[in-house]
């Protein structure tokens, strides 16, 4: 391990470090512009100029570009670097505009913290300044060249790092400009990034612009629960909203950034409508009328006549509590999925991770193979598809198995199966990959497995030949990993990816196993939900029989969710009793009798675990309330004096969930106020003196050691049957934008939706005569579903993609997928464009 | 908007290459020779036939002296500037031909026959004050000598 | 007359064919090679007869040859640079002019030496005659039996291909030159790794000058010690183009031995100074080398003789000022040809040559103040820490005009007027 001296303080690093690097561990911040940790080194702008006094390398260097070695004397201080950073600052700053009274990055901009620390004061330059034209990048981010330093972050991180093709630099010396080739939306969905890297005021929060400085803002660590990875984000409100969020360093999660959803998604806390006050039968009342009316109607029923549905995006604190509030009232119908088929997907996957076998997001940047099964990383969890791409840059090789058009920033094998051929797809593939004897050497179990595994997946020519090229990666490879969605995926899938990956973890490898579940806190709530009950749809059965008559919903809105609508709408108005609590102004929250208005993560802490059993936390941004623009409509607020917060009255949902309990029970303590953490701990077998701080830095894992299930033990024989030609598989699937449920109640995110599709193979549609763009109309056993038909050659064929989309009435199924007779698929005759 | 023929032949050219980028610059020089510069469409054009995005051939195109993203004239003059014509009457040189071509330097003349751009050394120190035409080398240039060559090409473009 | 290696063959208005080529023995290194030399023998020859790369930075070519690891992977390339876009320097379209052919032997055998299979020669667009000549005789070689498949029965595969450039002075830097020819930016990429490691496609690579190459099948066919001793002085080898222009009364391209003086090289190879001309300053290799003053007119233009008085040969490209030119208007049209020449990468080069260049041209245009000198000085110094060798070249023409000519510059200011109009 390399020693060294850096202004007379010794340091012991491990080899490889940059002196940079070795500084800032010693605490001394030498300045910079294009050296980022995540990004790399590249010596652009000269600005971390150190003196090395002694050795081979004596002079001055660049300290972001030389290695700490053994031995080494830097001095940050040495005049001559200092005058020479001082030179760099004064040249940088030669064409700036000076513009930080009108800039939003005053006061958290890395050039105004150089320019003073540099000692650069007065200006002596007396030439013209050079000026750009900026251009319109999309509804996320503002575009103000004139502040330009070309430190070059933004082209590395957007092209080099995320793979896409539309940012570059252009010109050449003092001109050279960072845009695209014209204006237009720029097409990574982690564009948001550019924000947080550009060290001026280049690149800024549109969504943002002008709402607060920096120093007006409360801020705080908080999570994105925009999909179960987890990424960490800073949030900042003002006068009562969140006004933005930013990336927040995990080593362990995302690293330094988070996609555009996570990042612009949070306006769903401030919505205009979202429902702020206790409701009964549509009238405001107050918090003990409303908790008394819940209490009163629900203790009317037995136990087996009230059931209780949650969601895989209730916190932790929710979940815990609302878990007590089932056991007080004895409910056998406690659900926190809607479908059997998501319930068993997400049981059967946090089954079987173990921390041996489990990878975090981070790991799989340094993955040497991948193989990724039933899942569409940039529509599902986006910071999947850069994890992947980081893993690519070092020349990992990728494979993914998905009927979806998937798309990825980087080159990969695209398995296009349907979805009845996944697991002969994925477990062929495996098998072709491995030796018997290297299964054999595993054990008697194992070397059964795989001899069971399938190898007759109709890979036709095509996939023969990408087949041919992918096996050697994946016969090479030490570190692979195996990725699995949970989404259009059967559970033999899931079970059957972790019994793979330990197989190749077994022959001697560091294999891993990543699932994608489908909500922010998925992986507790099927750690609170039972094997021995159903999911919502047995309750919604019990539900149409009369036998349950009451219904509890908690931050859960099945409108949005449950594939058959209609069937949802009769059941419900069969119900004597709906007691619903949220923060989002849903369907099921105008529909219930009795609404409590609950926090949002903003409002109060909230513990979240992400897919990989990792318990992460929330702290509280700010105080809940109607955001003050929506209640001053941009005047004065009004002139009214009372001791509340207008709009202050929603509370934590595990508040009110102990509240309701104590009610229930009549319970001496109310429970209010009472920490939910020890609760939490017990429940997680975890130490109540612990409790994690939302600065933590990497979260607490709450993995088993060996997982749950049967090794080796997952289904291998499938015999799946192509569908008769005039028949297709219609699945329900997500997109990066418009299906989330609560970034679709975002309005920045409204704005960079794009309008639902259907997604079909040419083929298909040819045999139909349908074409690329057409308004096609789907009868489903519900309904009809209209909308234009996008016709995609990278997918499987014999399948119909519908998008979940907040703009469309999907939910006219009974299940999905579904198969459907190609005569209920026409071209849409009405001429009238539907409104979503 | 490239003729087919063009097209092909560009086809062909990149076909032959390792990696198609490596002609990305040739590509561009092609159809400049048709066209004079590399419009918006030339640009998307090229791009695809490239495998390359508009923007990362827009990265080469706006970094080179030789690619033009404007119109030109039919004529391009770039007057070398550097130290060795500079010493040898450049200046009178350059006023000549914006006093003869009546423009300014980098615009083109009315009746777009002429661009007047600057070039930094183009390699002819020997024969200086020495200019490019449409890559043709001019040297040892005079006021006179200037006002034959334009004449000349002049003439040509008419009889054309 | 001295004795013309690489002109052998020139004639006054044509290039020399390939028969005459040969006759003068050419292509017969190739076949000696090709039959019972090594690659490691090539290269021995090549080290021991000193042959400096003729680029400007004077690195020794078979040093840089033995870079490439004997584990090294294929494929390998060669990239030879006719970029020449350093002020002053016309000698490499001098010598494709003259006798493509040397050059082309030269790059086969240094393919040869390195295990290449390609050569790419990157040419300037201002030099499209010269890629015109190039391709011709690349086909007229091939036809030969001299490029392509089992060369003259050898097994050695290799071929070149002429890369034109869009026309940038940085192209010609030893690793942005590698970014062009790929169609990237042609940024320079700082090693590690270095470019005969990992180049030209991920691949090793040789990057040499023209001039340098072609000196390749003489050295292979007369021998190091021959080489050697055609130059002038003890340390230096071998033969140089020198380039000459301004005052003198024949500026042109002269083939003389390795470290003949400048006053020789002014009074008897370009006619001497121009009549009414008296020599003031030169700049011995370009625009970015430090001036040389009369107290200088007779140093040895080899790179030790100028190394040891503390300025550099670069591409002896001579640029010769007489006492009627004003110095500061040159630098300052040396200084714009940087600023605008500056791929815009490092901020010392992109935004302190144009810094200095306005200095300049507010002391050149009567707007100048004493504090600019000190301020001209000091950033002269500071544009040592940039990315490449751009910035630094840049400021030699700035740096020895402070040093030998404050004088000048001075007046200047005093006069608030060029005291040369």
């Amino acid at each position: 391990m390399p020693r060294l001296l850096i202004d007379d303080r010794e340091i012991e690093v491990p080899p490889g470090t940059k002196v940079i690097e070795a500084a800032e561990r010693l605490g001394i911040m030498v300045p910079r512009f294009c050296y980022h940790h995540g990004l790399g080194s590249v010596g652009a702008c000269r600005m971390c100029a150190v003196k090395v006094l002694r050795g081979p390398l004596a002079g001055v260097q660049m300290s972001c570009m030389i290695e700490a070695q053994d031995g080494m004397v830097v001095s940050t201080t040495d005049g001559e670097v200092v005058d020479f950073r001082r030179h760099v600052i004064e040249w940088l700053m030669l064409n700036h505009p000076h513009d930080c009274p009108v800039c939003d990055e005053g006061g958290h901009c890395l050039l105004q913290d150089m320019t003073v620390s540099g000692g650069h004061g007065l200006r002596r330059y007396l030439g013209p300044k050079r000026t750009y034209r900026d251009q319109y990048l999309g509804a996320l981010v503002q575009h103000e060249m004139n502040r330009c330093i070309q430190c070059y972050r933004c082209v590395r991180y957007y092209q080099e790092f995320c793979g896409y093709r539309d940012l570059g630099v252009l010109q050449i010396a003092n001109k050279v400009y960072f845009g695209r080739f014209e204006d237009g939306v720029l097409e990574s969905p982690f564009s948001g990034n550019l924000v947080d890297l550009c060290p001026t005021g280049v690149y800024t929060d549109k969504p943002a612009r002008f709402k607060a400085r920096r120093w007006d803002l409360e801020r705080g660590p908080s999570l994105c629960i925009h999909c179960s990875l987890g990424c960490n984000t800073v949030a900042g409100a003002r006068y009562r909203e969140v006004v933005r969020q930013e990336a927040r360093l995990n080593e362990a999660v995302n690293g330094y950034f988070i996609c555009d959803r996570g990042r612009y998604g949070f306006a769903y806390a401030g919505h205009p409508e979202r429902p702020r006050t206790p409701r009964v039968d549509g009238r405001s009342v107050t918090w003990d009328a409303a908790l008394d009316a819940a209490s009163n109607g629900l203790s009317r029923y037995a136990p087996e006549a009230v059931a209780v549905l949650g969601s895989p995006r209730c916190s932790v604190e929710t979940l815990a509590m609302l878990n007590r509030l089932i056991a007080a009232m004895r409910c056998q119908h406690a659900d926190y999925f809607f479908t059997d088929a998501q319930k068993n997907n997400v049981r059967q996957a946090v089954g079987r991770l173990d921390r041996t076998l489990a990878v975090s997001l981070r790991e799989v940047e340094s993955a040497d193979c991948i193989v990724a099964v039933g899942v569409d990383p940039i529509a599902e969890a986006p910071m999947l598809a850069l994890a992947m791409r980081q893993a690519w840059r070092k020349d990992a090789a990728i494979a993914v198995i998905d009927p979806r058009p998937v798309t990825l920033p980087f080159a990969f094998t695209h398995f296009a199966a349907p979805p009845a051929q996944l697991n002969d797809c994925l477990g062929g593939l495996v098998k072709a990959a491995l030796r018997r004897d290297s299964a054999a050497g595993v054990g008697a179990a194992a070397l059964e497995f795989y001899d069971r595994l399938p190898s007759n997946y109709p890979f036709d020519d095509a996939d023969r030949e990408k087949l041919a090229a992918f096996l050697p990666h994946l016969q090479r490879s030490r570190r692979p990993i195996l990725i699995c969605g949970t989404d259009i995926v059967s559970d033999a899938t899931i079970s059957l990816a972790a019994d793979l990956a330990a197989l190749l973890r077994a022959g001697g490898e560091h294999a891993g196993l990543f699932y994608v579940l489908p909500g922010a806190d998925a992986f507790a709530a099927a750690h609170y939900d039972s094997a021995a009950t159903g999911s919502f749809e047995r309750t919604l059965e019990a539900i149409e029989e009369g036998a349950v008559k009451a219904l509890v919903v908690v931050e859960s809105d099945p409108f949005r969710h449950f594939p058959d609508r209609a069937r949802l709408e009769k059941a419900l108005g069969k119900l004597d009793c709906i007691l619903a609590m949220d923060y989002l102004p849903s369907r099921m929250a105008e529909k219930a009798h009795i609404f409590l208005p609950t926090k949002t993560l903003f409002e109060t802490r909230s513990t979240f675990i992400n897919q990989e059993g990792r318990l992460q936390v929330a702290g509280p941004i700010h105080q809940v309330g109607v955001p003050i623009w929506q209640v001053s409509n941009q005047g004065h607020p009004p002139r009214v004096y009372g001791t509340g917060i207008p709009g202050g009255e929603p509370r934590a949902a595990w508040e009110v969930l102990a509240d309701l309990t104590a009610r229930l029970t009549l319970a001496e303590e109310k429970g209010n106020g009472q920490d939910p953490w020890p609760i939490i701990a017990g429940d997680l077998g975890l130490d109540p003196e612990q409790k994690p701080s939302p600065l933590a830095a990497e979260g607490i894992r709450v993995l088993p050691e060996k997982a749950a299930g049967l090794e080796f033990a997952a289904e291998t024989s499938f015999s799946p049957r192509d569908l008769p030609a005039d028949q297709l598989q219609v699945l329900a699937v997500d997109w990066t934008f418009g299906t989330e449920e609560l970034a679709s109640y975002s309005e920045i995110i409204q704005q960079v939706e794009v309008e639902p599709k259907a997604s079909m193979h040419p083929v298909d549609a040819s045999r139909l005569g349908l074409q690329d763009g057409q308004r096609i109309s789907i009868r489903l056993e519900k309904g009809e579903v209209k909308l234009p038909l996008q016709v995609a050659e990278n997918m499987a064929r014999g399948v119909l993609l519908l998008p979940r989309h907040r703009r469309l009435d999907w939910q006219k199924s009974a299940q999905y997928p579904v198969v459907i007779s190609v005569e209920q698929i026409v071209a849409d005759k009405s001429a009238r464009h539907e409104a979503g | 908007m490239l003729f087919d023929a063009l097209r092909e032949s560009l086809l062909q050219q990149i076909a032959q290459a390792e990696h198609p980028r490596e002609k990305a610059i040739d590509v561009m020089c092609e159809i400049q020779k048709h066209y004079g510069y590399m419009s918006d469409e030339a640009m998307k054009e090229a791009a695809g036939l490239l495998g390359m995005t508009p923007l990362e051939l827009e990265e080469l195109a706006t970094f080179y002296d030789f690619i033009f993203r404007e119109p030109v004239g039919r004529y391009v003059i770039q007057l070398c500037d550097s130290a060795m014509c500079l010493i040898n009457d450049y200046e009178t040189i350059r006023d000549h031909l914006c006093a003869r071509l009546q423009i300014g330097m980098g615009e083109t003349t009315a009746d777009g026959l002429f661009t007047l751009l600057p070039a930094c050394c183009i390699g002819y120190c020997d024969r200086a004050p020495a200019m490019l035409i449409n890559r043709k080398v001019y040297g040892y240039l005079t006021k006179q000598k200037i006002d034959e060559i334009l004449d000349k090409l002049i003439a040509e473009a008419k009889s054309s | 007359m001295y004795p013309q290696v690489l002109f052998q063959n020139r004639k006054p208005d044509r290039i020399a064919t390939l028969e005459e080529y040969r006759r003068s023995g050419g292509y017969e290194a190739l076949r000696a090679v090709l039959q019972s030399k090594s690659r490691q023998d090539v290269i021995q020859q090549v080290a021991e007869a000193n042959l400096l790369g003729r680029g400007g930075a004077g690195f020794p070519a078979g040093k840089k040859w033995a870079l490439v690891p004997d584990d090294a992977p294929f494929p390998r390339y060669i990239v030879v640079n006719s970029d020449e876009m350093e002020p002053g320097t016309f000698k490499d379209r001098v010598l494709i002019h003259a006798d493509p052919h040397t050059v082309i032997e030269g790059i086969i055998i240094t393919g040869y030496a390195v295990s290449a299979k390609k050569g790419f020669i990157f040419v300037r667009p201002s030099y499209e005659s010269c890629a015109v000549i190039l391709e011709r005789e690349i086909e007229v070689a091939r036809q030969a039996g001299f490029l392509g498949d089992n060369i003259l029965g050898s097994g050695f595969c290799f071929d070149i291909v002429v890369h034109r450039s869009g026309g940038r002075y940085i192209c010609g830097e030893g690793t942005a030159i590698l970014n062009a020819i790929m169609g990237k930016r042609p940024n320079p990429m700082k090693p590690p790794p270095y470019p005969t490691v990992k180049g030209l496609f991920g691949q090793p690579t040789v990057v040499n000058n023209v001039e340098t190459l072609a000196f390749v099948p003489h050295i292979m066919r007369n021998g190091a010690a021959w080489f050697k001793s055609l130059a002038a002085t003890e340390s230096a080898a071998g033969t140089k183009l020198y380039c000459i222009s301004g005052k003198v009364n024949r500026p042109g391209c002269v083939e003389l031995p390795m470290g003949v003086r400048l006053s020789e090289i002014i009074e008897e190879h370009c006619g001497g100074m121009l009549p009414g001309s008296e020599f003031k300053a030169c700049l011995p290799g370009g625009a970015s080398t430090r001036y040389l003053t009369p107290e200088h007119y007779h140093v040895p233009m080899d790179f030790d003789s100028l190394k040891a008085i503390g300025h550099r040969l670069g591409t002896a490209a001579i640029m010769v000022f007489d006492h009627k030119t004003c110095l500061v208007k040159v630098t300052l049209n040396l200084m714009q040809f940087f600023a605008r020449e500056s791929c815009g990468w490092c901020t010392p080069c992109r935004e302190g040559l144009p810094y200095m260049r306005d200095l300049l041209e507010r002391i050149e245009y009567g707007e100048g103040k004493e504090e600019y000198i000190p301020q001209l000085r000091s950033m002269s110094q500071h544009l040592w820490n940039a990315y490449c060798a751009l910035a630094p070249g840049a400021t030699c023409p700035v740096e020895s005009l402070l040093t030998f000519f404050e004088e000048e510059v001075r007046e200047h200011i005093r006069q608030r007027k060029c005291p040369f109009k």
